[in-house]
Protein backbone atom coordinates (compact mmCIF):
# COMPACT_ATOMS: atom_id res chain seq x y z
CA UNK A 1 0.00 0.00 0.00
CA UNK A 2 3.01 2.43 0.75
CA UNK A 3 4.59 1.72 -2.36
CA UNK A 4 1.72 2.70 -4.42
CA UNK A 5 1.03 5.75 -1.90
CA UNK A 6 4.72 7.03 -2.78
CA UNK A 7 3.57 6.20 -6.38
CA UNK A 8 0.75 8.61 -6.88
CA UNK A 9 3.16 11.08 -4.53
CA UNK A 10 5.88 10.66 -7.31
CA UNK A 11 2.70 10.63 -10.04
CA UNK A 12 1.49 14.08 -8.59
CA UNK A 13 4.92 16.04 -8.80
CA UNK A 14 5.49 15.04 -12.13
CA UNK A 15 1.61 15.51 -13.34
CA UNK A 16 2.46 18.98 -11.69
CA UNK A 17 4.94 19.69 -14.43
CA UNK A 18 3.16 18.10 -17.01
CA UNK A 19 -0.05 20.53 -16.19
CA UNK A 20 2.21 23.52 -15.64
CA UNK A 21 3.61 22.83 -19.27
CA UNK A 22 0.21 21.83 -20.76
CA UNK A 23 -1.23 25.00 -19.07
CA UNK A 24 1.39 27.33 -21.04
CA UNK A 25 0.54 24.92 -24.53
CA UNK A 26 -3.17 25.52 -23.89
CA UNK A 27 -3.10 29.47 -23.37
CA UNK A 28 -1.60 29.96 -26.57
CA UNK A 29 -3.37 27.58 -28.01
CA UNK A 30 -6.69 29.03 -27.23
CA UNK A 31 -5.22 32.75 -28.00
CA UNK A 32 -2.95 32.70 -30.22
CA UNK A 33 -4.23 29.61 -32.01
CA UNK A 34 -1.29 26.89 -32.75
CA UNK A 35 0.27 24.34 -31.01
CA UNK A 36 3.56 25.97 -29.55
CA UNK A 37 6.28 22.91 -30.06
CA UNK A 38 8.91 25.56 -28.35
CA UNK A 39 6.93 25.24 -25.13
CA UNK A 40 9.55 22.33 -24.76
CA UNK A 41 12.43 24.34 -24.83
CA UNK A 42 11.18 26.90 -22.87
CA UNK A 43 11.16 24.69 -20.54
CA UNK A 44 14.43 24.01 -20.95
CA UNK A 45 15.30 27.66 -20.73
CA UNK A 46 14.00 27.73 -17.40
CA UNK A 47 15.60 24.79 -15.95
CA UNK A 48 19.41 26.91 -16.56
CA UNK A 49 18.09 29.89 -15.37
CA UNK A 50 16.90 28.80 -12.38
CA UNK A 51 20.03 26.64 -12.31
CA UNK A 52 22.43 29.32 -12.47
CA UNK A 53 19.85 31.90 -10.03
CA UNK A 54 20.40 29.25 -7.76
CA UNK A 55 24.20 28.86 -8.28
CA UNK A 56 24.86 32.53 -8.00
CA UNK A 57 22.21 33.58 -5.05
CA UNK A 58 21.92 30.12 -3.76
CA UNK A 59 18.34 30.78 -3.12
CA UNK A 60 15.90 28.54 -5.08
CA UNK A 61 13.17 31.43 -5.36
CA UNK A 62 15.19 33.25 -6.67
CA UNK A 63 16.59 30.95 -8.93
CA UNK A 64 12.83 30.35 -10.41
CA UNK A 65 12.49 33.87 -10.47
CA UNK A 66 15.52 34.25 -13.04
CA UNK A 67 14.43 31.10 -14.83
CA UNK A 68 10.31 32.23 -15.19
CA UNK A 69 11.70 35.52 -16.33
CA UNK A 70 13.91 33.92 -18.86
CA UNK A 71 11.15 31.85 -20.03
CA UNK A 72 8.81 35.17 -20.28
CA UNK A 73 11.56 37.24 -22.36
CA UNK A 74 11.73 34.25 -24.92
CA UNK A 75 7.74 34.41 -25.11
CA UNK A 76 7.86 37.94 -25.81
CA UNK A 77 10.80 37.47 -28.03
CA UNK A 78 9.33 34.62 -29.80
CA UNK A 79 6.29 36.75 -30.27
CA UNK A 80 7.69 39.91 -31.83
CA UNK A 81 10.20 38.26 -33.93
CA UNK A 82 8.08 35.80 -35.30
CA UNK A 83 4.79 34.21 -34.65
CA UNK A 84 3.80 38.50 -34.97
CA UNK A 85 4.45 38.56 -38.38
CA UNK A 86 2.82 35.09 -38.89
CA UNK A 87 -0.24 35.85 -37.46
CA UNK A 88 -2.38 36.43 -40.79
CA UNK A 89 -0.78 32.63 -42.24
CA UNK A 90 -1.97 29.13 -41.36
CA UNK A 91 -1.21 27.19 -38.27
CA UNK A 92 0.83 25.23 -40.22
CA UNK A 93 3.39 27.89 -40.59
CA UNK A 94 2.92 28.73 -37.27
CA UNK A 95 3.55 24.93 -36.01
CA UNK A 96 6.95 24.83 -38.04
CA UNK A 97 7.72 28.02 -36.68
CA UNK A 98 7.83 27.28 -33.55
CA UNK A 99 9.45 24.33 -34.20
CA UNK A 100 12.26 26.49 -35.79
CA UNK A 101 12.48 28.65 -32.44
CA UNK A 102 12.86 25.48 -30.54
CA UNK A 103 15.21 24.31 -32.33
CA UNK A 104 17.45 27.50 -32.29
CA UNK A 105 17.04 27.51 -28.61
CA UNK A 106 18.15 24.15 -27.98
CA UNK A 107 20.94 24.70 -30.01
CA UNK A 108 22.10 28.15 -28.20
CA UNK A 109 21.46 26.08 -24.94
CA UNK A 110 23.52 23.04 -26.60
CA UNK A 111 26.80 25.53 -26.77
CA UNK A 112 25.88 27.70 -24.26
CA UNK A 113 25.90 24.92 -21.52
CA UNK A 114 27.40 21.57 -22.83
CA UNK A 115 25.86 18.74 -23.23
CA UNK A 116 26.64 17.14 -19.83
CA UNK A 117 23.98 16.87 -17.87
CA UNK A 118 23.68 19.13 -14.71
CA UNK A 119 21.89 19.12 -11.23
CA UNK A 120 20.60 21.48 -8.99
CA UNK A 121 22.57 21.00 -5.81
CA UNK A 122 20.44 20.84 -3.07
CA UNK A 123 21.25 19.76 0.69
CA UNK A 124 19.48 16.16 1.34
CA UNK A 125 16.49 16.24 3.75
CA UNK A 126 15.65 13.37 5.93
CA UNK A 127 12.20 12.70 4.41
CA UNK A 128 8.94 12.73 6.73
CA UNK A 129 7.23 9.61 7.54
CA UNK A 130 3.30 9.86 7.54
CA UNK A 131 2.66 6.50 8.70
CA UNK A 132 4.67 3.90 6.35
CA UNK A 133 4.94 6.54 3.66
CA UNK A 134 8.00 8.85 3.32
CA UNK A 135 7.36 12.77 2.54
CA UNK A 136 10.14 14.32 0.89
CA UNK A 137 10.02 17.69 2.25
CA UNK A 138 11.13 19.36 -1.16
CA UNK A 139 8.03 17.74 -3.43
CA UNK A 140 6.12 20.22 -0.79
CA UNK A 141 7.91 23.17 -1.62
CA UNK A 142 7.84 21.85 -5.82
CA UNK A 143 4.17 22.09 -4.97
CA UNK A 144 3.74 25.02 -3.53
CA UNK A 145 6.26 26.78 -6.38
CA UNK A 146 3.66 25.11 -8.65
CA UNK A 147 0.60 26.31 -6.71
CA UNK A 148 1.77 29.58 -6.60
CA UNK A 149 2.63 30.03 -9.82
CA UNK A 150 -1.27 28.92 -10.80
CA UNK A 151 -2.39 31.17 -8.30
CA UNK A 152 -0.75 34.10 -10.53
CA UNK A 153 -1.69 32.94 -13.94
CA UNK A 154 -5.41 31.97 -12.77
CA UNK A 155 -5.30 35.14 -10.63
CA UNK A 156 -4.24 37.13 -13.67
CA UNK A 157 -6.79 35.56 -16.23
CA UNK A 158 -9.44 36.15 -13.91
CA UNK A 159 -9.29 38.81 -11.98
CA UNK A 160 -7.16 41.76 -13.98
CA UNK A 161 -8.48 43.54 -16.97
CA UNK A 162 -5.87 42.20 -19.32
CA UNK A 163 -6.84 38.50 -18.25
CA UNK A 164 -10.70 39.45 -18.95
CA UNK A 165 -9.30 40.61 -22.63
CA UNK A 166 -7.25 37.22 -22.76
CA UNK A 167 -10.45 35.54 -22.24
CA UNK A 168 -12.24 37.83 -24.90
CA UNK A 169 -9.33 37.51 -27.70
CA UNK A 170 -9.78 33.20 -26.75
CA UNK A 171 -13.67 32.77 -26.74
CA UNK A 172 -14.34 35.90 -30.18
CA UNK A 173 -10.77 37.11 -31.73
CA UNK A 174 -13.10 39.20 -34.12
CA UNK A 175 -15.24 39.96 -32.00
CA UNK A 176 -12.68 41.50 -29.39
CA UNK A 177 -10.82 43.31 -31.88
CA UNK A 178 -14.03 44.99 -32.88
CA UNK A 179 -14.20 45.67 -29.34
CA UNK A 180 -11.84 47.55 -29.08
CA UNK A 181 -9.01 45.37 -27.73
CA UNK A 182 -5.89 45.61 -28.72
CA UNK A 183 -4.22 42.31 -29.90
CA UNK A 184 -0.59 43.31 -29.20
CA UNK A 185 -1.41 44.10 -25.99
CA UNK A 186 -2.95 40.93 -24.99
CA UNK A 187 -0.66 39.33 -27.00
CA UNK A 188 2.94 40.26 -25.24
CA UNK A 189 0.86 39.39 -21.80
CA UNK A 190 -0.46 35.78 -22.75
CA UNK A 191 3.48 35.13 -24.21
CA UNK A 192 4.95 36.36 -20.60
CA UNK A 193 2.48 34.59 -19.15
CA UNK A 194 2.87 31.09 -21.41
CA UNK A 195 6.70 31.29 -21.11
CA UNK A 196 6.84 31.92 -17.25
CA UNK A 197 4.58 28.97 -16.44
CA UNK A 198 6.55 26.77 -19.05
CA UNK A 199 9.65 28.27 -17.64
CA UNK A 200 8.11 26.93 -13.80
CA UNK A 201 7.19 23.57 -15.00
CA UNK A 202 11.23 23.18 -16.77
CA UNK A 203 12.80 24.04 -13.34
CA UNK A 204 10.44 21.47 -11.46
CA UNK A 205 11.19 18.68 -14.01
CA UNK A 206 15.19 20.12 -13.34
CA UNK A 207 14.97 19.74 -10.04
CA UNK A 208 13.15 16.44 -9.46
CA UNK A 209 15.66 15.01 -12.14
CA UNK A 210 18.65 16.43 -14.25
CA UNK A 211 19.31 19.69 -16.65
CA UNK A 212 20.60 18.94 -20.03
CA UNK A 213 19.25 20.93 -23.70
CA UNK A 214 17.01 18.22 -24.50
CA UNK A 215 15.45 17.59 -21.68
CA UNK A 216 12.62 20.09 -22.84
CA UNK A 217 11.81 17.87 -25.82
CA UNK A 218 11.31 14.89 -23.97
CA UNK A 219 8.60 16.68 -22.05
CA UNK A 220 6.88 18.26 -25.27
CA UNK A 221 4.77 15.07 -25.82
CA UNK A 222 2.94 14.46 -22.42
CA UNK A 223 2.85 18.44 -22.45
CA UNK A 224 0.63 18.19 -25.64
CA UNK A 225 -0.98 15.09 -24.57
CA UNK A 226 -2.84 16.81 -21.03
CA UNK A 227 -3.67 19.88 -23.29
CA UNK A 228 -5.49 17.95 -25.31
CA UNK A 229 -7.08 15.79 -22.32
CA UNK A 230 -8.12 18.49 -20.18
CA UNK A 231 -9.58 20.44 -23.61
CA UNK A 232 -7.30 23.06 -25.79
CA UNK A 233 -7.87 26.25 -24.18
CA UNK A 234 -9.12 24.83 -20.59
CA UNK A 235 -6.29 25.96 -18.14
CA UNK A 236 -8.70 24.56 -15.67
CA UNK A 237 -8.54 21.18 -17.74
CA UNK A 238 -4.50 21.56 -18.69
CA UNK A 239 -3.64 21.26 -14.96
CA UNK A 240 -6.15 18.94 -13.97
CA UNK A 241 -5.27 16.22 -16.74
CA UNK A 242 -1.67 16.87 -16.20
CA UNK A 243 -1.59 15.55 -12.32
CA UNK A 244 -3.86 12.66 -13.89
CA UNK A 245 -1.35 11.75 -16.27
CA UNK A 246 1.56 12.65 -14.15
CA UNK A 247 0.01 9.82 -11.51
CA UNK A 248 -1.18 7.77 -14.32
CA UNK A 249 2.67 7.46 -15.79
CA UNK A 250 3.79 6.61 -12.27
CA UNK A 251 1.10 3.96 -11.47
CA UNK A 252 1.20 2.15 -15.09
CA UNK A 253 5.27 1.89 -15.05
CA UNK A 254 5.49 -1.02 -12.55
CA UNK A 255 2.95 -2.62 -15.24
CA UNK A 256 4.64 -1.68 -18.41
CA UNK A 257 8.51 -0.74 -17.89
CA UNK A 258 9.86 2.77 -17.58
CA UNK A 259 10.55 3.33 -21.53
CA UNK A 260 6.74 3.14 -22.01
CA UNK A 261 5.88 6.44 -19.54
CA UNK A 262 6.02 8.52 -22.52
CA UNK A 263 3.84 6.49 -24.90
CA UNK A 264 1.27 6.03 -22.42
CA UNK A 265 0.74 9.88 -22.67
CA UNK A 266 0.18 9.27 -26.73
CA UNK A 267 -2.10 6.24 -26.14
CA UNK A 268 -3.91 8.91 -23.75
CA UNK A 269 -3.92 11.39 -26.69
CA UNK A 270 -5.27 8.87 -29.36
CA UNK A 271 -7.98 8.05 -27.17
CA UNK A 272 -9.16 11.23 -26.06
CA UNK A 273 -8.94 12.58 -29.68
CA UNK A 274 -11.03 9.56 -30.81
CA UNK A 275 -12.99 9.67 -27.88
CA UNK A 276 -13.96 13.32 -26.66
CA UNK A 277 -12.39 15.33 -28.85
CA UNK A 278 -12.66 18.29 -26.50
CA UNK A 279 -11.83 16.87 -23.51
CA UNK A 280 -12.17 17.33 -20.18
CA UNK A 281 -13.25 20.74 -20.00
CA UNK A 282 -12.93 22.13 -23.26
CA UNK A 283 -15.72 23.70 -25.85
CA UNK A 284 -17.43 21.91 -28.50
CA UNK A 285 -16.86 24.27 -31.12
CA UNK A 286 -13.12 24.64 -30.55
CA UNK A 287 -12.53 21.16 -30.71
CA UNK A 288 -10.43 18.77 -33.33
CA UNK B 1 37.11 11.99 -53.46
CA UNK B 2 35.35 10.15 -55.97
CA UNK B 3 34.41 7.75 -53.34
CA UNK B 4 33.44 10.44 -50.93
CA UNK B 5 31.13 11.92 -53.65
CA UNK B 6 29.32 8.53 -54.65
CA UNK B 7 28.71 8.18 -50.60
CA UNK B 8 27.15 11.66 -50.97
CA UNK B 9 25.02 11.04 -53.59
CA UNK B 10 24.10 7.88 -52.27
CA UNK B 11 22.91 9.60 -48.86
CA UNK B 12 21.25 12.50 -51.45
CA UNK B 13 19.25 9.48 -53.08
CA UNK B 14 18.07 8.24 -49.94
CA UNK B 15 16.92 10.94 -48.72
CA UNK B 16 15.16 11.58 -51.81
CA UNK B 17 12.56 9.54 -51.11
CA UNK B 18 11.65 10.61 -48.44
CA UNK B 19 11.24 13.84 -49.59
CA UNK B 20 8.82 12.84 -52.22
CA UNK B 21 6.75 10.48 -50.05
CA UNK B 22 6.27 14.24 -47.35
CA UNK B 23 5.67 16.27 -50.80
CA UNK B 24 3.07 13.64 -51.54
CA UNK B 25 1.64 14.02 -48.63
CA UNK B 26 1.75 17.60 -47.39
CA UNK B 27 2.50 19.25 -51.45
CA UNK B 28 -0.01 17.55 -52.81
CA UNK B 29 -2.87 16.80 -50.15
CA UNK B 30 -1.85 19.51 -47.06
CA UNK B 31 -1.22 16.41 -44.47
CA UNK B 32 1.03 17.85 -41.90
CA UNK B 33 3.15 14.58 -41.18
CA UNK B 34 5.44 15.64 -38.25
CA UNK B 35 6.24 11.53 -38.08
CA UNK B 36 7.89 10.50 -41.33
CA UNK B 37 11.08 9.28 -39.70
CA UNK B 38 8.85 6.83 -37.49
CA UNK B 39 8.20 4.77 -41.47
CA UNK B 40 11.56 5.43 -42.15
CA UNK B 41 12.90 3.67 -39.21
CA UNK B 42 9.76 0.65 -39.76
CA UNK B 43 11.57 0.57 -43.13
CA UNK B 44 14.96 -0.02 -41.92
CA UNK B 45 14.33 -1.61 -38.70
CA UNK B 46 12.28 -4.07 -40.99
CA UNK B 47 14.99 -4.72 -43.48
CA UNK B 48 17.62 -5.10 -41.31
CA UNK B 49 15.46 -7.60 -38.74
CA UNK B 50 14.53 -9.72 -41.88
CA UNK B 51 18.13 -9.86 -43.42
CA UNK B 52 20.44 -9.15 -40.59
CA UNK B 53 18.39 -11.58 -37.92
CA UNK B 54 16.56 -14.14 -39.98
CA UNK B 55 18.62 -14.40 -43.11
CA UNK B 56 16.27 -13.91 -45.93
CA UNK B 57 17.00 -12.63 -49.04
CA UNK B 58 17.53 -8.53 -49.59
CA UNK B 59 14.44 -8.08 -51.69
CA UNK B 60 12.10 -9.97 -49.18
CA UNK B 61 12.99 -7.05 -46.48
CA UNK B 62 12.56 -4.22 -48.78
CA UNK B 63 8.97 -5.52 -49.82
CA UNK B 64 8.59 -6.26 -46.20
CA UNK B 65 9.88 -2.83 -45.52
CA UNK B 66 7.63 -1.08 -47.96
CA UNK B 67 4.60 -3.27 -46.46
CA UNK B 68 5.12 -2.57 -42.96
CA UNK B 69 5.85 1.03 -43.44
CA UNK B 70 2.56 1.34 -45.90
CA UNK B 71 0.36 -0.60 -43.18
CA UNK B 72 1.82 1.41 -40.15
CA UNK B 73 0.78 4.38 -41.94
CA UNK B 74 -3.73 3.21 -42.14
CA UNK B 75 -4.54 3.41 -38.45
CA UNK B 76 -2.41 6.66 -38.33
CA UNK B 77 -4.86 7.68 -41.63
CA UNK B 78 -7.88 6.65 -40.04
CA UNK B 79 -7.21 8.74 -36.75
CA UNK B 80 -6.19 12.04 -39.23
CA UNK B 81 -9.61 11.83 -41.20
CA UNK B 82 -10.93 12.38 -37.94
CA UNK B 83 -8.54 15.40 -36.49
CA UNK B 84 -7.77 18.67 -37.80
CA UNK B 85 -4.84 18.88 -39.22
CA UNK B 86 -2.54 20.40 -36.40
CA UNK B 87 -3.94 18.07 -34.14
CA UNK B 88 -2.90 15.57 -36.83
CA UNK B 89 0.79 16.82 -36.44
CA UNK B 90 0.95 16.40 -33.42
CA UNK B 91 -0.14 12.57 -33.75
CA UNK B 92 1.96 11.66 -36.19
CA UNK B 93 4.93 13.52 -34.00
CA UNK B 94 3.88 11.10 -31.09
CA UNK B 95 3.75 7.78 -33.56
CA UNK B 96 7.40 8.46 -34.73
CA UNK B 97 8.30 9.23 -31.30
CA UNK B 98 6.44 5.65 -29.88
CA UNK B 99 8.04 4.12 -32.69
CA UNK B 100 11.23 4.99 -31.25
CA UNK B 101 10.23 3.86 -27.71
CA UNK B 102 9.14 0.62 -29.36
CA UNK B 103 12.37 -0.19 -31.00
CA UNK B 104 14.50 0.95 -27.97
CA UNK B 105 12.44 -1.42 -25.46
CA UNK B 106 11.69 -4.68 -27.33
CA UNK B 107 14.81 -5.45 -26.80
CA UNK B 108 14.78 -9.66 -28.26
CA UNK B 109 13.45 -8.38 -31.44
CA UNK B 110 15.93 -4.69 -31.89
CA UNK B 111 18.70 -5.33 -29.77
CA UNK B 112 17.50 -2.41 -27.74
CA UNK B 113 19.96 0.85 -28.07
CA UNK B 114 22.91 -1.30 -29.15
CA UNK B 115 21.08 -1.45 -32.80
CA UNK B 116 21.44 -4.70 -35.26
CA UNK B 117 24.87 -4.56 -36.18
CA UNK B 118 25.85 -6.27 -39.70
CA UNK B 119 23.18 -5.88 -42.23
CA UNK B 120 24.19 -7.22 -45.55
CA UNK B 121 24.90 -4.67 -48.27
CA UNK B 122 23.08 -4.68 -51.45
CA UNK B 123 26.43 -5.44 -53.78
CA UNK B 124 28.95 -6.98 -52.38
CA UNK B 125 32.33 -5.95 -52.78
CA UNK B 126 33.98 -2.67 -51.04
CA UNK B 127 35.26 -1.21 -54.06
CA UNK B 128 33.86 1.89 -56.02
CA UNK B 129 32.34 -0.23 -58.48
CA UNK B 130 30.11 -1.52 -55.91
CA UNK B 131 29.23 1.76 -54.27
CA UNK B 132 28.44 2.87 -57.91
CA UNK B 133 26.15 -0.14 -58.46
CA UNK B 134 24.18 0.74 -55.22
CA UNK B 135 23.66 4.39 -56.23
CA UNK B 136 22.25 3.13 -59.54
CA UNK B 137 19.53 0.91 -57.90
CA UNK B 138 18.82 4.06 -55.90
CA UNK B 139 18.53 5.72 -59.14
CA UNK B 140 16.47 3.68 -60.67
CA UNK B 141 14.30 3.70 -57.05
CA UNK B 142 13.70 7.34 -57.62
CA UNK B 143 13.48 7.26 -61.25
CA UNK B 144 10.43 5.04 -60.52
CA UNK B 145 8.89 7.20 -58.24
CA UNK B 146 9.19 10.00 -59.86
CA UNK B 147 8.04 8.30 -62.98
CA UNK B 148 4.52 7.66 -60.53
CA UNK B 149 4.71 10.49 -59.04
CA UNK B 150 4.41 12.66 -62.50
CA UNK B 151 1.63 10.02 -63.24
CA UNK B 152 -0.07 10.39 -60.17
CA UNK B 153 -0.19 14.09 -60.18
CA UNK B 154 -1.36 14.02 -64.11
CA UNK B 155 -4.22 11.59 -63.32
CA UNK B 156 -7.73 11.68 -61.38
CA UNK B 157 -6.62 10.93 -57.93
CA UNK B 158 -3.52 13.92 -58.42
CA UNK B 159 -6.55 16.54 -59.08
CA UNK B 160 -8.35 15.38 -56.78
CA UNK B 161 -5.74 15.01 -53.30
CA UNK B 162 -4.74 18.71 -54.43
CA UNK B 163 -8.37 19.89 -54.51
CA UNK B 164 -8.67 18.71 -50.75
CA UNK B 165 -5.30 20.62 -49.82
CA UNK B 166 -7.12 24.01 -51.44
CA UNK B 167 -10.70 22.85 -50.42
CA UNK B 168 -11.86 20.21 -48.63
CA UNK B 169 -15.24 21.14 -48.37
CA UNK B 170 -15.79 22.06 -51.83
CA UNK B 171 -14.81 18.25 -52.44
CA UNK B 172 -17.19 17.25 -49.83
CA UNK B 173 -19.99 18.95 -51.58
CA UNK B 174 -18.99 17.40 -54.83
CA UNK B 175 -19.91 14.21 -53.60
CA UNK B 176 -15.98 13.05 -52.29
CA UNK B 177 -15.06 11.63 -49.81
CA UNK B 178 -11.90 12.71 -48.67
CA UNK B 179 -11.14 10.37 -46.29
CA UNK B 180 -10.13 7.75 -49.10
CA UNK B 181 -8.05 9.76 -50.74
CA UNK B 182 -5.94 11.05 -47.89
CA UNK B 183 -5.58 7.44 -46.70
CA UNK B 184 -4.35 6.26 -49.74
CA UNK B 185 -2.07 9.17 -49.72
CA UNK B 186 -0.33 8.74 -46.50
CA UNK B 187 -0.01 4.96 -46.98
CA UNK B 188 1.70 5.51 -50.41
CA UNK B 189 3.98 8.10 -48.64
CA UNK B 190 4.85 5.96 -45.59
CA UNK B 191 5.76 2.87 -47.88
CA UNK B 192 8.22 5.60 -49.67
CA UNK B 193 9.91 6.44 -46.64
CA UNK B 194 9.56 2.71 -46.05
CA UNK B 195 11.65 1.52 -49.11
CA UNK B 196 13.95 4.70 -47.74
CA UNK B 197 13.84 3.40 -44.83
CA UNK B 198 15.57 -0.38 -46.53
CA UNK B 199 17.86 1.62 -48.33
CA UNK B 200 19.27 3.31 -46.14
CA UNK B 201 19.84 -0.01 -43.40
CA UNK B 202 21.46 -1.77 -46.28
CA UNK B 203 23.79 0.78 -46.95
CA UNK B 204 25.35 2.12 -43.43
CA UNK B 205 25.12 -1.59 -42.27
CA UNK B 206 23.64 -0.58 -38.83
CA UNK B 207 20.47 0.70 -37.27
CA UNK B 208 20.14 1.58 -33.70
CA UNK B 209 17.29 3.62 -32.52
CA UNK B 210 19.05 7.15 -31.96
CA UNK B 211 19.35 7.29 -35.60
CA UNK B 212 15.39 7.75 -35.89
CA UNK B 213 15.29 10.45 -34.00
CA UNK B 214 12.64 13.46 -34.90
CA UNK B 215 15.55 15.79 -36.42
CA UNK B 216 15.23 13.64 -39.20
CA UNK B 217 11.91 14.70 -40.25
CA UNK B 218 12.31 18.13 -39.93
CA UNK B 219 15.56 18.05 -42.22
CA UNK B 220 13.03 16.50 -44.16
CA UNK B 221 10.68 19.58 -43.96
CA UNK B 222 13.88 21.53 -44.17
CA UNK B 223 14.19 20.30 -47.49
CA UNK B 224 11.00 20.51 -49.29
CA UNK B 225 10.22 23.87 -47.61
CA UNK B 226 13.62 25.46 -49.24
CA UNK B 227 13.00 23.65 -52.68
CA UNK B 228 9.62 24.46 -52.41
CA UNK B 229 6.28 22.74 -51.19
CA UNK B 230 4.44 20.53 -53.54
CA UNK B 231 7.05 19.78 -56.75
CA UNK B 232 9.24 17.19 -57.57
CA UNK B 233 11.88 19.54 -58.68
CA UNK B 234 11.77 21.55 -55.21
CA UNK B 235 11.97 18.41 -53.04
CA UNK B 236 15.17 17.38 -55.18
CA UNK B 237 16.96 20.62 -55.30
CA UNK B 238 15.22 20.96 -51.35
CA UNK B 239 17.27 17.62 -50.08
CA UNK B 240 20.21 18.50 -52.28
CA UNK B 241 20.88 22.04 -50.46
CA UNK B 242 20.37 20.16 -47.49
CA UNK B 243 22.87 17.58 -48.13
CA UNK B 244 25.12 20.73 -49.06
CA UNK B 245 24.56 21.75 -45.51
CA UNK B 246 24.85 18.75 -43.99
CA UNK B 247 27.81 17.74 -45.83
CA UNK B 248 29.63 21.53 -45.35
CA UNK B 249 29.34 21.72 -42.12
CA UNK B 250 31.18 18.65 -41.74
CA UNK B 251 33.78 20.74 -43.55
CA UNK B 252 33.16 23.36 -41.36
CA UNK B 253 34.91 21.50 -38.62
CA UNK B 254 38.22 21.08 -40.67
CA UNK B 255 38.15 24.54 -41.43
CA UNK B 256 37.31 25.05 -37.70
CA UNK B 257 38.80 22.61 -35.24
CA UNK B 258 37.83 24.72 -32.37
CA UNK B 259 34.02 23.95 -32.57
CA UNK B 260 34.11 20.24 -30.59
CA UNK B 261 31.76 17.66 -32.38
CA UNK B 262 28.45 18.05 -29.61
CA UNK B 263 28.91 21.83 -30.13
CA UNK B 264 28.76 21.44 -34.44
CA UNK B 265 25.18 18.68 -33.67
CA UNK B 266 24.31 21.68 -31.70
CA UNK B 267 24.76 24.53 -34.42
CA UNK B 268 23.59 22.22 -36.80
CA UNK B 269 20.10 21.82 -34.91
CA UNK B 270 20.10 25.53 -34.59
CA UNK B 271 20.98 25.98 -38.32
CA UNK B 272 17.49 23.77 -39.33
CA UNK B 273 15.54 25.64 -36.86
CA UNK B 274 16.39 29.27 -38.13
CA UNK B 275 16.19 28.13 -41.64
CA UNK B 276 12.43 26.75 -40.63
CA UNK B 277 11.95 29.99 -39.33
CA UNK B 278 13.41 32.33 -41.95
CA UNK B 279 11.59 30.25 -44.75
CA UNK B 280 8.31 29.92 -43.31
CA UNK B 281 8.70 33.83 -42.46
CA UNK B 282 10.22 35.21 -45.66
CA UNK B 283 9.97 32.83 -48.81
CA UNK B 284 6.60 30.12 -47.78
CA UNK B 285 6.86 29.35 -51.02
CA UNK B 286 10.74 28.05 -51.37
CA UNK B 287 13.01 28.21 -53.97
CA UNK B 288 11.38 26.77 -56.73
CA UNK B 289 8.35 28.79 -56.64
CA UNK B 290 5.35 26.88 -55.97
CA UNK B 291 1.98 26.13 -57.38
CA UNK B 292 0.33 26.20 -54.65
CA UNK B 293 -1.63 29.23 -53.14
CA UNK B 294 -0.31 31.15 -49.84
CA UNK B 295 0.02 29.03 -46.79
Amino acid sequence: MAFWIELVIAGLVSGLVIGLSALSITLVFGIARFPNAATGDTMTLGAYGALIGHRITGSLIAGGILGAAAGALVGVLGYLLIFRQLARRSNVALLVASIGLGFMLRAAMGVAFGHSQSVFQLPLVRPWRLGEVPIQPNDLWLALAAGSALMVVFGVLYLTPIGRRMRAVADDAALARVSGISPDRVMIALWVLAGAVAAVAGMIAGIKTVVSPEMGWDLLLPAFSAAIFGGIGSPVGAVVAGLILGVAQEVATPFVGFTYKIALAFVVMLFVLLVRPRGLFGKLEGAR
Amino acid sequence: MEAYLVAILIITAIYVLLSLGLTLQYGLTGLINFGHVGFFCIGAYAAAILSAYAGLPVIVGFLAAIVLAGLAAFPIGLIALRLRDDYFAIVTLGFSETVRIIVTSEKQLTNGVQGIPGIPRLVDGVGILSALAVLAVLLAANGAAIYAFRRIVASPFGRMIEAIRDNEEAVKALGKDPARFKIQVLVLGAALAGLSGAFYAHYIGYVSPDQFNPLVTFYVWMAIIMGGVGRISGAIVGTALLMLFLEGSRFLRDVMPFISAVDMASIRIGAVGLALVLFTLYRPQGLMGDFTRRR
